[in-house]
């Protein structure tokens, strides 16, 4: 297999968990393949070597998205053709199996100094990268399902603009600091959410989707698409708002029909619901907004996470998030510049 | 849950005296699988188990004395002490049995499930199996035909990344087995077979749509079991230390006590409750079945043929 020889370097995160939690049977998700993740990092690598990677580490990923990786690689060295490849080094990683082992990943992924970092999953996955990524570029690739912050795009052009960005020809534009919601618990910061902080009746983490829409009671969001699904969504199809306002949106939610406004919302796929709406109001970065004591349990970007009481006091304040990678700016502005053409013989 | 681990750990000693006959294959630290499964079926609906059933048997209300004399093969024990461990079984409350077949309950418990479906019942059969199972030809035609019937078939499988003494890494290709669910147009989940409530919520919305006549789904656990494959097993194919992270990180009790306390469902006076019960119901089931009759030579010959 032909290397690139060159001395970029990028990483690769793909969660082996994403895309099969409790919403396969409440709703109309499918299992998201982990031979398809592992193929769509083979494809990531073939855009990454084009873009002129010489070097991938990749964080090991076990239940099938490491061995169908194999097999793509065994297929790509039976083959004679085949443009510049980046060579390959799993992580020396002990997994503990959960989503501390992504995070740990990505710290030795900026040990090693890489110009960005690929990332297949869900907003849960995305979520434990931007607790680590600080301001390495991240490219967020949709494998999970109810996905408001990662796109759904072919990994091989995620992996050429990933490629370009890595190895710093392209311009600012191209890249984009997000807003996270920095949640605490009685002062101390203890996690962090890109899309949305919601609060649950439901007293445990459990199965973690959030798929009852009466359990919910308030919602806060840093960003909220109409056209998104998922928790943000009930703020979307309010007042959408974009990634680049300064203000988030707070919501009280109440019973669906009784209240001041009636939502239906895509939750998950396949499952469009009725939800109540109380009060809506912005609240600009930087304030931090207590949420409501309660029992029950807090869901960052529509996975229970923390279970609390009603003695917790639980903050959450707008600030900086990760540094994502603007795929279609980049591949636009590559285009620009030619940096994907080379002139032939009979070039005018 | 307790009784389980309680029944479990002292298997693990009592094996070690030699006293009790064949293999035992214990079910330490998958406990939240068969109770947070077994909390949401009525007696009328049916299990099928493993050759690892002790924990599904006493989660779906098989009588823990009865268990305990079968397994010293006394003649009062729950199968007359003829079956052993590997074959517990109790019909009265919807317990198929322990199966020393891996792979072995799927098939039956489609039986179950096109029983309930041709006599209009809403009873839903549930069968345990685990990684090495899913490899099984019989696992992989039940999904097919459970899924192709619509039964109200429910399909846990107890993934603990070894068949006997093999790693996943070994023994699966697209060690995927949520997918191999999709494929047959089943609904599949994963979830932490550690986490009681996230056992019990999965299994709960399989449970309730198999019951509404929604067809088939599977449920995996991702777990780490605390003993090896039988009782005596060396291990050697474990990496060191694994069991123990495992019961010092992600044991099942541990983790369902720091949140009923810390969510005030249950206060400690409640769960010291249950533990003294469950130490005492377990000490008088080792000490019954110690001294139970054994069979006759004449219960040889008893049990053997049914008449239907």
């Amino acid at each position: 297999m032909r290397t690139t020889g060159s001395e970029i370097v990028v990483g690769i995160v793909a969660n082996p968990a994403s895309g099969r939690d409790v919403r396969r049977l409440v709703s109309g998700a499918s299992v998201f393949d982990n031979a398809e993740k592992g193929a769509m990092v083979y494809r990531a690598l073939a855009g990454l070597g084009a873009a002129g990677v010489g070097h991938a580490l990749v964080m090991p990923a076990p239940g099938g998205v490491s061995e169908s990786l194999a097999r793509q690689l065994r297929a790509r060295a039976a083959t004679p053709a085949g443009g510049p490849f980046p060579e390959l080094e799993t992580l020396p990683l002990e997994l503990a199996h959960d989503a501390r082992d992504t995070v740990r990943a990505v710290e030795l992924m900026r040990e090693r100094g890489v110009g960005a970092i690929v990332v297949l999953g869900g907003d849960g996955t995305h979520r434990a990268v931007a607790a680590a990524s600080g301001d390495v570029p991240l490219c967020a690739l949709s494998t999970g399902t109810n996905n408001a912050f990662p796109e759904l795009r072919e990994a091989t052009v995620a992996g050429l603009a990933a490629g370009l960005v890595a190895s710093g020809r392209l311009g600012p534009q191209t890249v984009r600091r997000e807003k996270a919601l920095a949640i605490a618990l009685d002062g101390t910061p203890v996690d962090l959410a890109l899309v949305d902080v919601a609060t649950s009746g439901e007293r445990w983490v459990g199965a973690r989707a959030v798929w009852r829409p009466e359990t919910a009671r308030e919602l806060v969001v840093a960003r909220a698409s109409a056209a998104a699904i998922g928790l943000s969504a009930i703020a979307g199809l309010i007042e959408p708002v974009s990634a680049r306002d300064p203000h988030r949106l707070h919501l009280r939610l109440g019973p669906a029909g009784a209240s001041w406004r009636t939502v239906h919302v895509p939750l998950a796929p396949g499952l469009v619901v009725e939800v109540g709406i109380e009060e809506v109001r912005r609240v600009e970065r930087g304030v931090p907004l207590e949420l409501a004591p309660l029992r029950g349990s807090i869901a960052l970007d529509g996975e229970r996470e923390l279970e609390v009481g009603p003695d917790d006091h639980v903050t959450v304040t707008v600030g900086d998030g990760p540094v994502t990678i603007d795929v279609e700016a980049a591949m636009t502005e590559a285009a620009m510049r030619g940096l994907l053409v080379t002139e032939g013989p009979s070039g005018r | 849950m307790r009784t389980i681990r309680e029944f479990e750990e002292r298997l693990h000693i009592e094996c070690a005296t030699g006293d009790i006959p064949g293999f035992v294959h214990l079910y330490a630290g998958e406990e939240a699988i068969a109770a947070g499964v077994c909390a949401h079926l009525r007696q009328d609906d049916w299990i099928g188990s493993t050759h690892r059933g002790h924990g599904h048997a006493i989660a779906k209300g098989c009588d823990v004395v009865a268990m305990m004399k079968e397994l010293y093969a006394k003649r009062d024990g729950l199968c007359g002490g003829k079956g052993g461990s590997m074959h517990v079984a109790d019909f009265d409350v919807g317990m198929l049995g322990a199966n020393g077949i891996v792979g072995g309950s799927p098939p039956m418990v489609c039986g179950v499930g096109l029983s309930a479906k041709v006599r209009g019942t809403d009873q839903v059969g549930v069968a345990f199996t685990g990684d090495g199972g899913s490899n099984e030809g019989a696992f992989l035609e039940s999904l097919n035909l459970a899924a192709v019937w619509g039964l109200p078939c429910v399909f846990v499988v107890e993934n603990n990344g070894y068949a006997e003494s093999t790693s996943s890494l070994f023994h699966q290709s697209g060690i995927d087995v949520a997918k191999r669910a999709d494929g047959f147009g089943v609904a599949g989940v994963t979830v932490d077979g550690h986490d009681f409530f996230a056992v019990w919520e999965a299994a709960g919305e399989a449970i309730r749509r198999a019951r509404a006549g929604a067809g088939p789904s599977l449920v995996e656990c991702k777990v780490v079991r605390y003993y090896g494959h039988f009782e005596g097993d060396a291990q050697t194919y474990r990496a060191p230390g694994e069991a123990e992270q495992a019961r010092e990180d992600r044991d099942c009790l541990a983790h369902f006590r720091a949140r009923v306390l810390g969510s005030e469902l249950l206060e400690e006076a409640d769960l010291a409750a249950i533990d003294e019960d469950v130490l005492a119901l377990v000490e008088r089931a080792v000490v019954e079945a110690r001294s139970a009759p054994d069979p006759e030579p004449a219960d040889l010959l008893t049990d053997v043929y049914v008449r239907y």
